[in-house]
């Protein structure tokens, strides 16, 4: 999983680049992870003009902070990083807390209602399955209600297909935390995402 | 594999992260334990609806404009910086001369001013007076005479002298009648000769 990417290989030699003062490189670095990142961004705080602030951000940090950067690690995990972070001081400063947020560590999974009134509603039957943009926004409105760990984790894992290791890099914490987190955070979407889910 | 992958091993192989020999360990465990055939096929089936969902990559909107702001925005803070550092070395290089300057100037004010100085107290106004000689006979006691040719007064200063109680008599001990009467309430008044 961690093995060089060749994308990954042309990282380093933009990022050597960059890290000369090579604006030109630095825009091609942008060009090649700015959806990426405005993806991740915009699914963690589901406002897009704030997440394309954050995402210009995340590279204008990435910029000052280049000559510190060392290619130990992935520049995208790196980048990524960046995002968690201000990704954090966003959702501080703007104290989004999921209203009614149920407690894993409280709650078993059968013990959530998925028929409450914050539960999307499902379809008639498989054959009327929504269309992926209204599945995205129902799967927006379940990801609202987890914390922002729970959140992210699945943001990283399921939607951007990152690895454990990479998740718990980009996190700061141990692998065991994110698959916590990971398993909590399915559970509890499973179950606001019943009908839909099981549809599919 | 005859025995149980650890609850890791378990999690990265339901998630398809195991690669190599642990891949096949797992796979061999796993094939005779067909509810964690079923727990991964239900983890990638999961993952198949997210992902479809919710795009891993999605391009910001005025994606040129959106980088021309970044270039900007870098531009515009290595301007900054590099502005400031010409100032510092601007400051920097007139540093030097501005702090010879300033030590000539300060040099040529403390020669001027202890030049003054001197005349002051030894002139007194006067040519040809000169600074009174003084004795204090009481242990302790240390006197200080300062004379100003502005003010046409000499001051002597006594210091580790008791307070003068105000029982004293002045006019009997005076030795001058052309001093006058003053209040000896104060501890350490200095005496004034006009």
């Amino acid at each position: 999983m961690d093995e060089p990417t060749p994308e990954a290989d042309d990282d380093h030699l933009l990022v050597a680049q960059a890290q000369q003062g090579d604006l030109a490189s630095f825009d091609a670095l942008v060009t090649r992870h700015r959806g990426r990142i405005f993806a991740m961004i915009r699914n963690m705080i589901h406002q897009e003009a704030d997440a394309w602030d954050l995402s210009q951000e995340v590279f204008i940090k990435a910029w000052q902070a280049l000559p510190r950067f060392e290619a130990r690690a992935r520049f995208s995990t790196w980048l990524y990083r960046i995002a968690h972070n201000l990704v954090c001081d966003w959702t501080r400063k703007h104290r989004i807390e999921s209203v009614g947020e149920l407690n894993d560590e409280i709650f078993g999974r059968e013990r959530i209602d998925a028929r409450s009134s914050t539960t999307p509603a499902g379809g008639d039957s498989p054959a009327d399955s929504l269309s992926h943009q209204e599945l995205r926004h129902k799967i927006e409105d379940a990801l609202d209600k987890l914390s922002p760990e729970h959140r992210q984790v699945v943001v990283l894992k399921d939607a951007q297909g990152l690895a454990y290791k990479e998740i718990a890099d980009i996190m700061e914490c141990s692998i065991g935390t994110v698959m916590s987190r990971l398993f909590y955070a399915r559970q509890k979407l499973q179950s606001l995402l019943k009908d839909e889910y099981e549809s599919r | 594999m005859n025995t149980n992958p650890d609850d890791t091993t378990l999690a990265l192989w339901l998630d398809d992260e195991l690669e190599g020999d642990e891949l096949s360990r797992v796979e061999a465990w796993a094939a005779e334990h067909p509810e964690q055939l079923a727990a991964r096929e239900e983890v990638r089936r999961w993952r198949r609806m997210i992902s479809a969902s919710i795009p891993a990559a999605e391009e910001p909107p005025a994606a040129e404009f959106f980088n021309e702001r970044i270039q900007h925005a870098i531009r515009e803070s290595t301007h900054a910086s590099g502005h400031a550092h010409r100032i510092a070395r601007t400051w920097s290089h007139l540093w030097m001369p501005l702090a010879a300057c300033a030590g000539m100037v300060l040099a040529f004010w403390l020669g001027m001013s202890t030049h003054q100085k001197t005349v002051e107290i030894t002139n007194h106004g006067n040519p040809d007076a000169t600074l009174p000689n003084l004795y204090t006979p009481l242990q302790g006691v240390e006197a200080e005479s300062f004379t100003s040719a502005s003010a046409a007064a000499t001051v002597i200063v006594l210091t580790g002298i008791d307070a003068i109680p105000d029982s004293v008599d002045f006019s009997a001990t005076a030795a001058s009648q052309r001093w006058r009467e003053i209040d000896s309430t104060a501890g350490n008044a200095p005496t004034a000769e006009p």
